[in-house]
């Protein structure tokens, strides 16, 4: 549905994209990461067609995008990352707005207009102004103008900024639903737990470039690093292929399985154990994947703290 | 021109507009205010420079309508600004409405709005301050209609050029009082200095009370205001162009709401 190829982007001399080949097929759902400043908003908004790249190519539906403008933008549904809705109007007026800018009919759109507001839990604030929305509600208001008419490739910039948790998870269940019918869409979250929910196949943009485009399951399994230490009080005894990091020992490689690693270096110190505080897991993660993608390992997170004196 | 695209922006643009009534009510009521504050001394003037029975409605009617209708052209910049204050400016232009749609469809209400908006302070000369014409309404009708779209296109052309709201606001505010002020909306050009009256040539408020006078009070049809006409023409294609030239969609704008 969308083919990226080699596209690049300088601002003045601030060069911000610098090759990035890209493709999301019919149905799937990509999650586009990368640190802020990375280039995602400048990326979608070339593969919407509201900037031209220095370089590079965009493809949608098998036609060259700005070549071929008024047909391929008809296919497409952008929530871009900074709100944008009409505050005088109501709600109503703004999805039926972009309804109609989309070429549906009177009562097509009028029946979209319904149902959208459904999904998006707006039913009964379709007749305020969108102005007396709150910021979760505009948000939603915002995500729906982007999906009224059911495109076919689907760009979403950060939607669910703002949104609480059951907001956040209705946001989800419109795209899992758009996906299921055939769309493509391109998602971009700094939650990554939301891509988990999706099932989406990652695409992070580092330097430039897309550095890792692969599904989840994959992208953890080849990046997540694991992590694993032993916290003690007072001396920390030495062990073949650990070393001492401050008051914790810690592998010298890199771990698959951080919990078999612990038992096995508890049971390899037997008696030595004793000043034994705590036991520190770090589960591979999409987290820990994204950040040793993108050059920032050890940030991530301790997921597991076992306090050996408390168990 | 008018594609359906364009109309349903038009339509929204209406929305917009009515929303917020404010500026297009006040075009309205401040020339019919100033119009009664001015009426003697209109005719006073008007008598004094041969006119015998002069009410004074003759030159104040359009003289106020003119002066008045120069704020539309901070109006129209301000379609434009706040869709970039709003972010709805990028969703427009991702949609698949063009960029001829756009401008279509948000100019055409506006055009309409101030239209009206001098249709009915002619109106209300007549009725309250006794304006008569003694030309063809049709010759009028087409004056107006010409001047309007010059506003607009001045408006437009000040939103491309113009990075913030304030600058094209202040430009157009500054630009169309001193233009109407030329061009004799405040007191007849032909009583104005000599450098002012040579000045008043480069004013479409100038050319377009020109044609009104005529029409008004020396019983002129369209024939007889082509040149008028034909500046004005002139004035539109030159300001349209500079827009056309001037405008970049993708340009980031500063509004405020
Ligand atoms: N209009 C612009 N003019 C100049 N520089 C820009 C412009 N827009 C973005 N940039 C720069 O380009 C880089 C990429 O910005 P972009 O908004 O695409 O990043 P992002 O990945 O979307 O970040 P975030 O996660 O914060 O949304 C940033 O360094 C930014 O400063
Ligand atoms: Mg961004």
């Amino acid at each position: 549905m969308l083919e990226i190829r080699d596209l690049t982007k300088a601002y003045g001399d601030h060069r911000v994209l610098l090759g990035v080949d890209l493709d999301v097929g019919a149905g799937e759902i990509v999650g586009l990461l990368g640190p802020n400043g990375a280039g995602k908003t400048t990326l979608i908004s070339i593969a919407a067609g509201l900037r031209r790249p220095d370089r590079g190519s965009v493809r949608i539906a098998g036609r060259d995008a700005m070549r071929h403008r008024p047909l391929t933008a008809r296919l497409i549904g952008l929530a871009p990352q900074d709100l944008g809705i009409y505050p005088t109007l109501t709600v109503r007026q703004n999805l039926m707005f972009f309804a109609r800018l989309a070429g549906l009919g009177p009562s097509v759109a009028r029946r979209q207009v319904d149902s959208t507001a459904e999904a998006f839990d707006l039913a009964d604030r379709l007749n305020h102004r969108a102005e007396t929305l709150s910021g979760g509600q505009k948000r939603r208001l915002h995500t729906a103008m982007a999906v009224i008419h059911r495109p076919k490739l689907v760009f979403l910039d950060e939607p669910t900024v703002g949104a609480d948790v059951a907001s956040r998870a209705g946001i989800l269940d419109v795209v899992r639903q758009l996906a299921a019918e055939g769309a493509a869409v391109v998602y971009t979250t700094h939650y990554l737990t939301e891509l988990e929910q999706l099932g989406a196949a990652i695409a992070v943009l580092h330097a430039g470039r897309i550095a890792v485009r692969a599904p989840l399951p994959e992208v953890i399994a080849r990046f997540g690093a694991a992590g694993v230490a032993l916290r003690f009080a007072g001396e920390v005894p030495h062990l073949p292929g650990w070393r001492v990091d401050g008051a914790r020992l810690v592998p010298e490689e890199t771990v698959a399985d951080p919990v078999a690693a612990a038992a096995q270096a508890l049971a390899a110190l037997g008696a030595r154990a004793g000043g034994l505080a705590g036991v520190e897991i770090v589960r591979p993660s999409l987290e820990s994947a994204y950040l040793a993608i993108t050059g920032q390992p050890g940030v991530a997170q301790t997921e597991e703290v076992v306090d050996a004196l408390a168990a | 021109m008018l594609s359906r695209r364009s109309l349903v922006v038009a339509g929204t643009g209406a929305r917009l507009l009515l929303a917020d009534p404010a500026p297009i009510i006040v075009t309205i009521v401040l020339p019919v205010l100033f119009g009664a504050f001015l009426l003697p001394s209109s005719r006073a003037q008007l008598r004094q420079s041969g006119i015998a029975n002069a009410t004074g409605a003759e030159h104040l009617v359009p003289g106020l309508a003119v002066l008045f209708a120069f704020l539309g052209v901070s109006l129209v910049g301000t379609l434009f600004f706040r869709e970039h204050a709003w972010g709805t400016w990028d969703r427009l232009r991702a949609s698949s409405a063009s960029t001829a749609d756009i401008f279509v469809g948000k100019l055409l209400p506006l055009y309409a709005c101030l239209l009206a908006q001098l249709a009915v302070v002619f109106t209300a000369g007549a009725v309250m301050f006794g304006y008569r014409v003694t030309g063809s309404l049709l010759a009028l009708a087409v004056v107006l209609a010409l001047f309007v779209a010059v506003l607009v296109a001045f408006g437009a052309m000040l939103a491309a050029v113009f990075r913030t709201m304030d600058q094209a606001i202040v430009i157009g505010n500054v630009g169309g009082m001193a233009m109407a002020g030329l061009g004799g909306a405040l007191a007849p050009a032909s009583t104005l200095p000599a450098w002012a009256q040579a000045a008043a040539h480069a004013s479409p408020a100038y050319w377009t009370l020109d044609a009104i006078e005529d029409i008004t009070l020396h019983r002129a049809g369209l024939a007889d205001v082509t040149t008028p006409l034909a500046v004005l023409a002139g004035f539109l294609v030159l300001f349209s162009a500079v827009a056309v030239a001037r405008f970049r969609a993708e340009d980031t704008k500063v509004g405020t709401t």
